[in-house]
């Protein structure tokens, strides 16, 4: 059981939580509470206006809020892994009794957890639940994590991901940095050993911290050269020497010039083996035992995560049959791998966001037997990230290099020209490339081509999925992703 | 096979920024699908590679730490690019490089980075980034034709009073926000801060770097029509983008 003594939670609670709510915060709850429900009956995820106006009525929402939870706020943020990481916490934390409020349909900017603390609270401002557990944007991270002084934070990693957004990568590791730099003494900090720019960031704080990392021998990662984007040493810029990489800059490394060097991870996955049902059975070692586990998750990069949510239930004294029987029931997080059944037709929508992620999601596609169509649904709106670039950072190489696998391929979206260029490019028969910009008739063509018992993947970016979620609910598939909870 | 083009790709480690791998893929492509050989050389730090029998040198974008890595390794190659450059060897550079190949590049953080000397611009810092769609037109070569991209830098460029930009800028920044123009041409080195990725949706461009490319080493070949139906409707949709999306 949770064991974590909580003094400062406690006083915290004594000082802001039990006191009746101000009036501001009243206004903006109702308010808030209002524009949930009418956006929902326009057919909306109800995600970003709500929680906007409700901030703008009383900037301080979220932090009044949060600091009624008993428990305290665990965020995660990072490039990659997030939204999975998080529902695995969330998971672990049910396990353990404890009542968890989750933004768990990816809506993680300030707005996004403005949003999802208001619709677990009362009209008097008691909040339902013991512990909040936010998946945080990195560009969004140091500023929600001074406003709610989190209990804990869970840094994935670092990856190229919407530089259009952030300027560069170098920019992203200050945002980590300035948020890891707000934390409160008490906090404790999980963060990935085998990212170099992750592991070097100095503590500024009383924080204690935790890193995990991967301990295995495995065959070396054939898409290297996509996304090297910092295996340059974090702190004097030569380049790193790298043991072993599990996949892009993630491995065991070392900087001939400085003697920086990946430091011993607290928590490690020592041993793996992939069961036939889609299963990992893995091995984690902890400071003073060890785990085996079974996680329904596949890739190395899922791996990651399971390690990210062992850590951090880790540091909060979580036992380890609650961690083991909560990830044998763990599933695959919104859009990340989801499966939907049309009239014996498979269908798979994975969302695709960076060349990292992509690659990963290329290799599980590949992964399944026989026949597959595709649909690939690009947009460019700021969710999406507005530089579509890293399209040509992504393997489809490998797709095309088994193109009689693929009836055909449907570039779709906002961007659908730009994939079909890159469809074609990737070494694609011109007269293979279907394009159908708008995202519901790409869907309808796509399952016209797959025969029952045949197998289709969707990978679209962000909001492309939430449009052709909202594609398969109208014919009968999967729920509003509002519901589920 | 007829024709045969060395193309250089100077640190792919360092410099990969923003999708330069589409770049490389579209010059390598589009010269295949002609019959002409490509063959391509990734030149690292400290390689004791010299362009003696480059045709095409190209050089993609980075981030401020790994530019000043390799800026340190450029300044032993300075003096063989400036004489290839006067001898009409083709250099594309996009973003990072594009800088690098002025006189000096001054980082966000004050730092000063001297730069190959290649043409006549230098580059400082602004305040804030220059982020978006753009489109721009060239009318260096025949008649006016537009490129369009993705920008996204935090220095700003500005061109000497002889060099020539790339392009007039329709809409987006350009080199410096204020000045309309983009990119620079000297000889046949051609700088540019558009990615996006660039050379796929802008077929033209590509296949004028390969007839350059060819002609630096006298392969008198004419690059054959292709269909590029996809690459133009890319371009297209681009384009208005850029358009409705602008200032």
């Amino acid at each position: 059981m949770e064991a974590g003594n909580n003094q400062r939670q406690n006083q915290h609670n004594k000082a802001t939580g039990r006191r009746l709510p101000g009036l501001r915060l009243l206004g903006a709850l109702w308010i808030g509470k209002i524009l949930i429900t009418l956006t929902r009956r326009l057919g909306k995820g109800g995600t970003t206006l709500p929680g906007r106006v409700a901030l703008a009525v009383d900037p301080e929402l979220s932090f009044k809020l949060a600091a009624r939870l008993e428990r305290g706020t665990l965020m995660v943020t990072g490039t990659n892994g997030k939204t999975t990481t998080a529902s695995l916490i969330d998971g672990i934390l049910e396990k353990a009794g404890l009542k968890c409020i989750h933004n768990q349909s990816g809506s993680n900017m300030s707005w996004g957890v403005a949003s999802t603390l208001i619709e677990n609270s009362s009209l008097t401002g008691r909040i339902d639940g013991d512990m909040a557990v936010m998946e945080v944007d990195e560009g969004a991270f140091p500023g929600i994590a001074a406003a709610l002084q989190p209990r804990g934070v869970v840094v994935t990693n670092i990856f190229r991901d919407q530089l259009d957004r952030f300027g560069e990568i170098d920019s992203i590791q200050a945002l980590i940095k300035a948020g890891l730099d707000t934390l409160p003494p008490e906090s404790f900090q999980v963060i990935n050993a085998d990212d170099p720019s992750l592991a070097s960031l100095k503590k500024n704080t009383n924080a204690s911290r935790w890193t995990y990392g991967l301990d295995l021998e495995l065959p070396p990662d054939r898409f290297e050269n996509t996304g090297q984007d910092l295996k340059t040493c974090p702190v004097c810029f030569h380049k790193l020497d790298y043991t072993r990489i599990y996949f892009a800059h993630l491995g065991h490394y070392q900087c001939p010039g400085c003697n920086y060097r990946r430091p011993e991870p607290d928590v490690k996955l020592t041993d793996l083996k992939e069961g036939a049902s889609g299963t990992s059975r893995i091995r984690v070692s902890l400071p003073d035992q060890i785990l085996q586990l079974e996680v329904p998750l596949l890739g190395i990069y899922n791996l990651y995560n399971v390690l990210a949510a062992v850590t951090c239930a880790r540091a909060l004294d979580i036992s380890s049959q609650i961690i083991s029987s909560a990830l044998k029931e763990a599933t695959p997080s919104f859009g990340r791998m989801e499966r939907f059944e049309k009239e014996g037709r498979e269908i798979v929508m994975a969302l695709v966001k960076n060349p990292v992620g992509a690659n990963e999601v290329l290799r599980t596609v590949l992964n399944r037997t026989g026949q597959i169509n595709l649909v690939v649904a690009i947009n460019d709106r700021i969710a999406d990230g507005t530089d579509v670039s890293w399209l040509w950072d992504v393997d489809f190489e490998q797709l095309s290099a088994v193109k009689d696998r693929f009836p055909a391929v449907i570039a779709s979206g906002l961007r659908a020209w730009d994939m079909a260029v890159r469809f074609k490019y990737a070494g694609f028969e011109p007269g293979q490339v279907l394009v159908e910009e708008n995202t519901g008739r790409a869907i309808e063509r796509a399952l016209e081509q797959t025969a029952p018992g045949g197998r289709l993947f969707i990978l679209p970016t962000y909001t492309a999925m939430l449009e052709m979620r909202g594609h398969l609910n109208k014919m009968g598939l999967g729920s509003p992703y509002w519901e589920e909870s | 096979m007829t024709g045969k083009i060395n193309i250089y790709h100077l640190y792919p480690n360092h410099l990969n920024l923003y999708g330069d791998r589409g770049n490389m893929l579209a010059l390598c492509r589009r010269a295949r699908w002609r019959g002409i050989e490509v063959n391509i050389v990734p030149v690292g730090p400290g390689d004791g590679i010299n362009f003696s029998s480059c045709d095409l040198l190209f050089m993609g974008g980075g981030q401020d730490s790994d530019q000043k890595l390799v800026a340190e390794d450029l300044k032993g190659r300075s003096a063989e690019m400036r004489r290839a450059a006067e001898e009409n060897m083709v250099i594309f550079a996009v973003c990072g490089s594009y800088q690098l190949l002025g006189s000096y590049y001054t980082t966000a953080r004050g730092e000063k980075i001297g730069g190959l000397e290649i043409i006549d611009l230098y580059t400082e810092p602004g305040k804030g980034r220059l982020i978006g769609n753009a489109a721009i037109s060239c009318s260096l070569w025949g008649p006016a034709r537009t490129l369009v991209g993705f920008e996204n830098h935090g220095g700003r460029t500005y061109l000497g009073e002889n060099l020539q930009p790339l392009g007039k800028v329709l809409y987006g920044y350009g080199n410096n926000g204020t000045d309309k123009t983009e990119g620079a041409v000297y000889n046949n080195v051609i700088g540019t801060y558009l990615h996006g990725s660039l050379l796929p949706k802008n077929p033209w461009l590509t296949d004028h770097l390969l007839q350059k490319a060819l002609a630096y080493r006298h392969q008198d070949i004419t690059l054959r029509e292709l269909d590029d139906s996809l690459e133009i409707e890319a371009h297209r949709a681009a384009f208005k983008l850029a358009k409705g999306r602008s200032r």
